[in-house]
């Protein structure tokens, strides 16, 4: 299969002096116009994402003309560096507090002497989401963010996820336990311990308390205690970011938590704040897909609403 | 745009590229020295028919042994959660005086292709282009050794028995955990398949037996990602893809088996496996399934890694090495 334009295997040193590995896609006709998209890594998954998620989406926006650049935080991928980290949600919450910043910063300054680009848009899925609004908020250059699945918490936080989970979680949670009610296998976790009991309980005690499950439409904010691992970074960086009169793609998977998280630890709470700015904000719920948008319908789904998107911000096509 | 060749690919001391010299956007690209054991880390693109492959050349400081490894990275998702530990054992092997090429197959990485439309020769040819590839890059090379990884370790052994180069011939063959019975792995694929169903619809809507025939019919199947096809299934998804009939391959072969712990049994294939080569060895390797998502960070497979490397200096006579700096096996 042929892709558009052409690929370079580049290096360049970060501003921490570590050598990372990247790929710069570019398009048959470069149009020096449109701003540079930097996709960014999610998690630990290396610079084409899970499921090579970002191979399609970079074939796409080459296609419509943009440049596009992937590479690899440190000690990450193929770059240099070591992580000292031994836990994968240790690493993912080193992200989601802004560890990779720098690399970012210095994936843009390369850009800017390397293709002479002056503005930007950055994008990635969840940890790359988040890592995309940090760097956004120090570089007034980018103009854009294509978040997809951005998380709006702390993963550490997850060794006690029964108090984090939001209401629409728990409601998703209690239809799996009546599902499994005839399975032999979910008795037996029950009853040698394995089962997640505060979960259970938490889940359950919505209904003893008469709790009513929230409409889809209308996410009510999450208790305080829910907000709990709430990503103090998040609001500032994203108000900073929507003040200058920054635009993002704002896409969640509609069976990931992020997006339960989204609306009930954010956009609720903050909805008055949040309210001038909803012009600059494109919204979209990708049905029935998981976190990493893994069956190819959904991919398909997710590449066009982010073409759809930029043609909206840059008449590109 | 065309299809890159060798001639356009070829590295030079300043640029990488698929198509160099065709604009000015290209990266002022330098191969890199790896600070800490002073290993240049070459990326790179090069050709497999109208295929485009990328490639990462770790060369030593200094001359290179005459010993080189081309390393085979496991299928789909495998290949990305394993990925450190595969830098991490190139790595180890350039401080080692090795030069050493990890490529991505087509469908894979930064490849093109799509997973759909590969097969067991695709992988083959691939693996083929990645010899040739280093080969030209290395030319004083006299032997290069196969490593892989699960899949990867199968097409490795495959590969090996198979005239392809006569560099290959009487030199090392690692393989870690490799796949002899291709139809109860992709039947394991498949579960992964049916996870995703039950997590998104609740139920599972097509069972495996649905799956398969809509592979066979000429459909493909999502697997994390990576859709599987027809050619990879009907040449790939059969319980005597690797077998332990005797083998051609004349050097050395390690066969790893990984399990959590020391003290899991040996598994009557791997060691049936090893005997099927004339200097067969079987391992065992104490290390997480570092192949799928667990729960530890996995930079590096330290006892894998020194365990191969041990066994490389005895194979190839080399001195003892000291141990190398390890990580907990753990994380």
């Amino acid at each position: 299969m042929q892709q558009p334009g052409d690929v370079s295997a580049v290096t360049f040193t970060s501003s921490e002096g570590n050598t990372l590995f990247g790929t710069l896609h570019l398009p048959a006709q470069v149009r020096e116009d449109l701003p540079v998209i930097v996709l960014l890594s999610p998690g630990v998954k290396m610079r084409v994402g899970p499921g090579r998620l970002y191979v399609p989406l970079t074939d796409s926006l080459v296609e419509m003309g943009y440049r596009v650049f992937r590479f690899d935080f440190y000690g990450l991928g193929d770059s240099s560096g070591e992580l000292q980290e031994t836990m994968l949600a240790d690493v993912y919450n080193n992200i989601e507090v802004g560890r990779y910043v720098a690399d970012s910063r210095s994936a843009i300054q390369w850009l800017r002497q390397n293709t002479g680009a002056k503005k930007f848009i950055l994008g990635g899925l969840c940890g790359g989401a988040i890592t995309a609004l940090l760097t956004a908020e120090r570089e007034p250059d980018v103009e854009g963010l294509l978040s997809l699945g951005m998380t709006v918490t702390l993963a550490s936080n997850a060794a006690t996820p029964a108090k984090y989970l939001t209401r629409q979680q728990l409601d998703s949670r209690r239809q799996g336990y009546y599902r499994r009610l005839l399975q032999p296998m979910s008795w037996w976790r029950l009853l040698t311990f394995q089962s997640e009991y505060g979960v259970i309980w938490r889940s359950m005690k919505r209904l003893i308390i008469k709790e009513k499950p929230i409409a889809q439409a209308a996410p009510v904010a999450a208790t305080a205690e829910q907000r709990g691992n709430a990503n103090p970074l998040f609001p500032p960086a994203f108000f900073a970011f929507l003040k200058r009169g920054g635009r993002a793609l704002m896409l969640f998977s509609e069976k990931d938590r992020l997006q339960s998280e989204y609306e009930e630890k954010f956009a609720a709470p903050f909805a008055e704040q949040l309210q001038p700015y909803l012009p600059q904000l494109q919204q979209h719920i990708v049905a029935e897909a998981n976190h990493v948008l893994s069956f190819t319908p959904w991919q398909k789904e997710m590449v066009a609403v982010s073409r759809g998107w930029l043609q909206s911000l840059h008449g590109a096509k | 745009m065309a299809p890159p060749d060798d001639a356009r690919s070829v590295v030079t001391a300043n640029q990488t590229t698929s198509r160099p010299g065709q604009s000015g956007y290209h990266s002022p690209f330098q191969p890199v020295a790896n600070s800490l054991n002073r290993v240049t880390e070459t990326p790179f693109f090069f050709a497999r028919e109208d295929a485009r492959l990328f490639g990462i050349l770790h060369l030593p400081a200094g001359t290179a042994k005459p010993l080189a490894f081309v390393m085979s990275h496991p299928f789909g998702e495998e290949k990305l959660w394993s990925h450190r530990v595969f830098v991490s054992c190139a790595r180890a092997l350039a401080a080692h005086g090795h030069a050493v090429l990890r490529f991505d197959y087509f469908g894979a990485g930064d490849s093109s292709g799509l997973s759909a439309d590969a097969s067991l020769e695709s992988h083959r040819e691939d693996l083929r282009a990645a010899i040739g590839a280093l080969e030209q890059r290395a030319p004083a090379i006299e032997q290069i050794g196969l490593i892989g990884l699960r899949m990867g370790a199968t097409f490795a052994a495959l590969l090996a028995e198979s005239n392809v180069s006569p560099r290959l011939a009487g030199a090392p063959l690692v393989l870690w955990d490799p796949i002899l019975d291709g139809d109860a792995y992709f039947q394991e694929l498949l579960r992964s398949n049916l996870s995703t169903q039950l997590a998104v619809y609740g139920k599972v809507v097509d069972n495996r037996e649905v799956l398969t025939a809509r592979i066979r019919a000429g459909g493909s199947v999502n697997v994390d990602g990576y859709e599987i096809g027809k050619g990879l299934l009907d040449s790939c998804g059969v319980s005597t893809l690797l077998t332990t009939d005797a083998k051609r391959h004349a050097g050395p072969a390690l066969i790893v088996q990984i399990a959590a712990t020391e003290a899991q049994k040996e598994r009557a294939e791997l060691k049936a496996l090893a005997a099927s080569y004339g200097q067969g060895t079987l391992a065992r390797a104490a290390e997480q399934p570092f192949w799928r998502e667990i729960k530890p960070f996995y930079p590096r497979a330290s006892q894998l890694q020194e365990l191969t490397l041990r066994w490389l200096d005895e194979v190839t006579g080399a001195p003892a090495v000291a141990p190398l700096e390890t990580a907990a096996s753990g994380g």
